[in-house]
């Protein structure tokens, strides 16, 4: 497949101006103005875009709503908070790629009628924001950025602001509160941030990749777009792959790809050709899979079918000699350790998660651990303000679902060692 | 029309609230924590999870809002067990000492464990420790017992308005904390304490010293403190307050306080209060009976009587008495006494701004209640900062700020800072000015219609003040003077709240004359700041030199007729001397004796030498007060009485609206209108009250306003002017109005003078709030207010001892910095002993409405070097 996201990323100076134009960049932006407004967010919708932070929504559909508020001004905001484990999609694109992501955030800007932009990026990302703030330069001194952008008098300004760490940040609505100074914590919606975002005007949010498929779809046109990979939720995806693969890295490839495809064709397969034990397949909050369950195809539509999601789809790979009650252990640390403390499931039960956790991984798990693992994760399922403290929930849920037996080595070992 | 089904009962409602409201409209109780019916709905404790059909989530009832149709369940299996995990979940940081803690018995948490947690918890590992922090010295806060409601920081935030507090940190190590660290930088409201749902945030004033099953009574009464009148709940055991709450919804402050109101009541437990009765023997004050006190004071006064007639007997009444008190004192002096010398320290502003605006738009133009702040779509604040003069009636200016309205704020408002849209610092003293500016450019903007009234013409030939000509008085930009005349404009029903200092000036009527002029103009509503809790009831009874109970002018034959013959005893009929007149009068010799009832003269009145000298030419002075204060101390006779909370009366708000004050302790000592009554009966004229109430039967017989009132008609709070009688009905009286001219509008400022002015400090209330030992544990010491520039000039630096003198006197105390000063400026307050900066206003008085004049009183400020812990220099 023709790569687009990491078109030219192999070139030493990719991130330069004079490199992505050449490259055809900057095409879509002028592309874009010779529509209308409503025209552009027509396009996007039949393209069939959907949101590549994690969630899957509509992209089109989340830009109609905002367009439809007539509160000015509007706002656009790209999340590039990238800060979930396995997670680094994004980083290329940051990196490599930036004016990619500046002509999306330009021509979003114009389709929505907004004049200001916001990347919320990583506070760990201090290399990209050196990057970006590079780029944002030279589109500015170049008219791809200011008041009259292409002499079409059309008006965008785009400022990086630099996230302080929090996980919960990558939640469009925690992102909103840290960007305007507040502490990062989730808002209740309704109302959502396409009526009531940044500074209670409507905002649209969107991740990094989301941002960079709008040049492509405007390049191509909806209806070549829609043909690329599953019909249902086309275009093309990043993946990121960790683990025990022998070529880790981020892949760009047609929504849809299988996991096994991913692992074995492109990844070259696992390290030393182990076994394989287990996957997580979109970051670490989505559910683990074993390894008979790597056929399915890797999209919004199909992952749910298959116990999991895609989540980002940063690709977790486990080999036969992992301990997966440890991996389970470590990814209800994170999860503590970024849960904002807003609500009692999330902030109390997380916690206990992880104390049961460390007691059974270090050796001195007790009878009806297990038990109550499962227990706790239902109390905190589907109870929680955002999605975060469910994805905890979740994650345990699917490791004991899938590795029981794993856990009971533990327990069992504990239990005889005490006795 | 909205219809839901909660639990199989159908009900409609008009619009969509949320899904908790609904359910409490049917009488089904969800249970919450995080929700608090003061703060928005936050949705963290998920305590109130329900059923919602077509929804598979459970939803929180406290964010999720009715739709026609909807059908909810609270009760289902799936529900319950969702709350006994969540209050599981609430216990496994949450510190099990209830034995201890002093909020068992009444904390939300414990009382919904009992009722719906599981019987015991699984959680088996250590629980966090976060050590009780006594950094404060009212409010201790224990983190081991916090559940992260943020009640607290909403309150703080969207309420109060102070941000003093944050959540900090992430997951269950988040914990609450003042952004100062230990000890709270904050407005001690203490409001964070009653949203606490648990033991978390404490008072430490009594701490381990009940438990809420001990309390016996609880007691609704009104605050003694300023003018807004809250409503509190005296908590009693035995003959004590164990500590003084608010109710939510209740009163006037409908749940909210202040520092003073919450922390302050524990003055009537001072060791300072007086017991016994005492008379001046050989020039030392020694104790007396009572029956030998009565009958010396009357014997006294009847002498000065007999010999220069009742004339030469003046009164001073107290805003701090009730209603019932002061009418007494007002009957007292003018039917046993012979004088209609009668004043308080209403007449320092509160009284003569009233008595202003009502000559000109009638009686009650000022009685507007304090809820409508809020709901204004505009505020103007004027002469002194409402935040720390009447703290919850500031609470409404910024909750319009919320809102998004502008608040313009003339002067020194720290406590608006944050909240005003138009922070306008004139040079010091020289508002009138842009008063006159803004004015002009509202008559140029306003259709000629706004003012076809008589007071119309009035302002129409007021001499107009360009913009230009103001800025170069009080330094104010002309583009920003008429930037804050088109937002004034742009208000359909705005709020203009004025202070004392605007109107405690030389200048002081031009300035009422150009605010009633602004008032018309935009059609705007009036609030006085009050700083005692009673100022316009004391108008209300008569206790000034021209007026009779009701409001009625004592020159008009008729009103004085018909009081006389009601009392059975003749009054004089001209107009007596007021409280400045009064001082004065008892300087020149003209005044031979005073009778002060609980108001400190010695100290609250300026120029304390002069006062001094005034009081030391008495032939004979009596007070009737709970304290040894200045005044006590050079009294002829000091009457102990009983203090707040120790009697029964009523208090008239700012607002105007009476409310009764209970008795919530026995106190020693006697009623003030008990000790007048005594004294009135020796000297003639017979007063035989069986109690208070006989004292309001009788209000409500002779005052035409009070027309019938009893308690009962208060006690729902809704006792509003003109309460159940009739006001005066008059024609415009203009008061005499003299046409100022521009160029005395257009005074400006001495090039690099410094002038002195009032600081009224947030934690302090007249000479009062020194006998509370919470208060004087928050504030302490007295300081002066100084702006950065003139800190740079003397090179002064936060906490540096001075020396500021002026023509008066001198008073030495450290400096505080604060950049939003005015420059040449220093501010003083005047509530500690021996330092209070009334002792250094020299004498002036402003003749036309007859009140003190502070304005251009030049003060100089010298460093005192090195300074010992001892204070010698």
């Amino acid at each position: 497949m023709e790569k687009f996201l990491l078109r030219n990323t192999e070139h030493p100076n990719s991130a330069d101006l004079d490199a992505y134009i050449k490259a055809g960049g900057y095409k879509a932006l002028a592309k874009s103005f010779a529509d209308k407004p409503s025209d552009v967010i027509d396009e996007i919708k039949k393209a069939g875009l959907r949101g590549r932070g994690g969630a899957g929504f509509p992209t089109g559909i989340k830009w109609s709503f905002a367009a439809a508020d007539p509160k000015k001004p509007r706002y656009v905001v790209c999340n590039a908070d990238e800060g979930e484990p396995g997670t680094f999609k994004d980083k290329p694109i940051l990196e490599k790629n930036p004016h990619l992501l500046i002509e999306g955030m330009c021509i979003s800007g114009y389709a929505l009628e907004a004049e200001y932009g916001y990347i919320y990026l990583r506070g760990e990302y201090p290399h990209a924001k050196v990057i970006l703030d590079g780029a944002i330069q030279q589109a500015y001194d170049k008219g791809f950025l200011g008041d009259d952008i292409l002499g079409k008098g059309v008006r965008f300004h785009l400022v990086v602001h630099q996230g302080a760490g929090a996980y919960i940040c990558g939640e469009e609505t925690a992102l909103i509160e840290s960007l305007e100074g507040k502490r990062g914590q989730p808002r209740k919606r309704p109302p959502f941030p396409v009526n009531e975002g940044f500074l209670g005007k409507p905002t649209v949010v969107n991740n990094v990749e989301t941002i960079a498929n709008i040049p492509y779809i405007v390049q191509i046109g909806a209806d070549k777009y829609s043909q690329i990979g599953n019909p249902d939720c086309p275009g093309p995806k990043l993946f990121s792959v960790s683990g025990h693969v022998k070529k880790p890295g981020v892949y760009e490839l047609p929504m849809g790809t299988s996991l096994r495809e991913i692992i074995y064709d492109h990844c070259g397969g696992i390290t030393g050709d182990k076994a394989l034990k287990a996957v997580i397949p979109g970051g670490i909050t989505t559910p683990v899979l074993p390894a008979d369950s790597i056929d399915c195809p890797m999209d919004f539509v199909n992952m749910p079918k298959h116990g999991s999601m895609l989540g980002s789809g940063a690709v977790m790979v486990f080999d036969e000699t992992v301990d997966l009650v440890k991996v389970c252990r470590r990814a209800i640390r994170f999860l503590e350790h970024e849960s904002c403390g807003k609500c009692t499931p999330c902030r109390e039960g997380v916690g206990w998660l992880r104390s049961i956790l460390d007691r059974v991984a270090g050796g001195s798990g007790r009878n009806g651990d297990i038990d109550l693992l499962l227990e706790v994760s239902k109390n905190i399922m589907g109870k929680t303000f955002c999605p975060l403290g469910d994805g905890a929930a979740g994650v345990v849920q699917s490791f004991v679902k899938h590795f029981r037996s794993e856990f009971e080595v533990h327990v069992n070992n504990a239990v005889s060692v005490a006795s | 029309m909205i219809t839901v089904t909660i639990n199989g009962k159908q009900i409609k409602i008009e619009k969509a609230v949320t899904v908790l409201d609904a359910a409490r409209i049917a009488g089904i109780k969800i249970p919450t924590l995080c929700h608090h019916d003061l703060l928005e709905s936050f949705g963290g404790c998920r305590l109130c999870l329900v059923e919602v059909e077509k929804l598979p989530r459970l939803q929180t009832a406290c964010t999720m809002y009715i739709t026609d149709g909807m059908v909810v369940q609270t009760e289902t299996e799936r529900v319950v067990e969702a709350r006994k995990a969540m209050l599981e979940f609430l216990l496994i940081n949450h510190a099990l000492d209830c034995p201890y803690c002093d909020k068992a018995g009444e904390c939300d948490l414990q009382d919904l464990v009992m009722k719906y947690g599981p019987s015991s918890g699984r959680f088996a590992e250590g629980k966090r420790k976060h050590p009780e922090s006594y950094d404060d010295p009212i409010i201790v806060r224990n983190m081991e017992r916090c559940i992260s409601c943020t009640r607290c920081v909403r309150m703080c935030d969207k309420v109060q308005g102070a941000s003093a507090i944050s959540m900090v940190n992430r997951t269950s190590k988040t914990f609450v904390e003042p952004f100062s660290g230990g000890r709270y930088n904050c407005e001690y409201c203490g409001n964070c304490l009653t949203v606490c749902p648990v033991g978390a945030i404490m008072s430490r004033l009594h701490k381990h010293t009940y438990r809420p099953w001990y309390i016996e009574k609880n007691v609704d009464t009104i605050c003694s403190f300023c003018g807004v009148g809250c409503t509190v709940t005296a908590q009693v055991r035995g003959n004590s307050i164990i500590r003084v709450i608010p109710e939510i919804g209740k009163g006037v402050n409908k749940g909210l306080l202040c520092n003073r109101g919450r922390f302050g009541y524990d003055y009537i437990n001072s060791g300072g209060r007086l017991t016994s009765p005492l008379i001046r023997k050989n020039g030392v004050l020694e104790a007396a009976t009572w029956s030998e006190a009565i009958a010396y004071v009357a014997g006294r006064l009847q002498d000065v009587k007999d010999k220069s007639g009742g004339s030469a007997i003046a009164g001073i009444a107290s805003a701090r008495c009730t209603n019932e008190d002061n009418y007494v004192f007002q009957k007292f002096m003018r039917a046993a006494i012979g004088s209609n010398s009668i004043d308080s320290a209403a007449a320092f502003a509160f009284a003569p701004a009233q008595k202003y605006f009502e000559s000109i738009f009638g009686q009650g133009v000022t009685a507007n209640p304090i809820s409508g702040i809020a709901k204004a779509d505009g505020v103007f604040v004027i002469g002194g900062d409402p935040t720390s003069v009447n703290p919850v009636l500031g609470l409404q200016i910024r909750a319009a700020a919320q809102k998004k309205v502008p608040v313009i704020t003339v002067g020194y408002t720290p406590g608006l800072r944050n909240f005003s849209t138009h922070s306008i610092l004139p040079a010091p003293f020289a508002e009138t000015s842009l008063l006159a500016a803004i004015v002009s450019e509202l008559s140029r903007i306003k259709s000629p219609d706004v003012i076809k009234s008589a007071f119309g013409e009035i302002i129409r030939s007021i001499q107009p003040v360009s913009s230009e000509d103001a800025q170069n008085a009080c330094g104010i930009p002309a583009d920003e003077i008429r930037g804050c005349a088109d937002a004034l404009a742009g208000m359909t029903n705005p709020a203009i709240i004025i202070g004392r200092d605007i109107i405690l000036r030389s200048d002081g009527h031009t300035n009422l004359l150009l605010l009633a002029a602004l008032m018309q103009l935009i059609n705007g509503r009036i609030y006085l700041a009050s700083e005692q809790p009673n100022e316009r009831g004391i108008i209300d009874m008569g206790c000034v030199p021209d007026s009779l109970p009701g409001g009625r002018p004592i020159a008009v034959d008729s009103f004085r007729k018909r009081y006389e013959e009601f009392i059975g005893s003749p009054i004089p009929s001209s107009q007596g001397l007021g409280l400045m007149e009064i001082i004065a009068a008892a300087h020149s010799g003209q005044v031979k004796a005073l009778y002060v009832m609980g108001e400190n003269i010695a100290f609250n009145v300026p120029d304390h030498s002069y006062v001094k000298e005034a009081l030391e030419a008495l032939d004979f002075l009596v007070l009737q007060d709970s304290f040894m204060t200045e005044t006590a101390r050079m009294a002829d006779v000091v009457l102990p009485t009983l203090s707040w909370a120790e009697k029964e009366g009523s208090f008239t708000n700012l607002e105007g609206r009476m409310q009764h004050l209970q008795k919530v302790v026995d106190g020693q000592g006697i009623d003030d209108w008990s000790a007048l009554a005594e004294i009135s009966t020796l000297l003639g004229v017979e007063m035989h009250y069986k109690g208070v109430k006989d004292v309001m039967a009788e209000i409500a017989r002779v005052s035409p306003l009070h027309k019938g009132i009893t308690y009962e008609d208060m006690e729902g709070g809704q006792c509003m002017w003109p309460y159940k009688g009739e006001p005066l009905r008059h024609d415009l009286v203009l008061p005499g109005i003299d046409m100022p001219d521009v160029k005395s509008m257009l005074r400006k400022p001495g090039k690099d003078m410094v002038y002195i002015g009032v600081d009224k400090p947030l934690f302090h209330s007249g000479s009062l709030s020194r006998n509370s030992q919470a208060l004087s544990s928050i504030s302490s010491k007295p300081f002066a207010r100084i702006g950065g520039g003139l800190a740079g000039r003397l090179s002064l630096a936060d906490g540096d001892y001075v020396t500021i003198s002026t023509s008066a006197g001198s008073l030495d105390m450290p400096v505080m910095l604060f950049a939003d000063m005015p420059e040449n400026l220093v501010l003083v307050p005047n509530n500690f002993e021996g330092a209070g900066v009334y002792k250094i206003l020299a004498w002036k008085m402003n003749e036309n409405i007859k009140t003190p004049a502070f304005d251009s009183i030049e003060a100089s400020l010298k460093k005192i070097e090195r300074i010992t812990a001892e204070g010698s220099a």
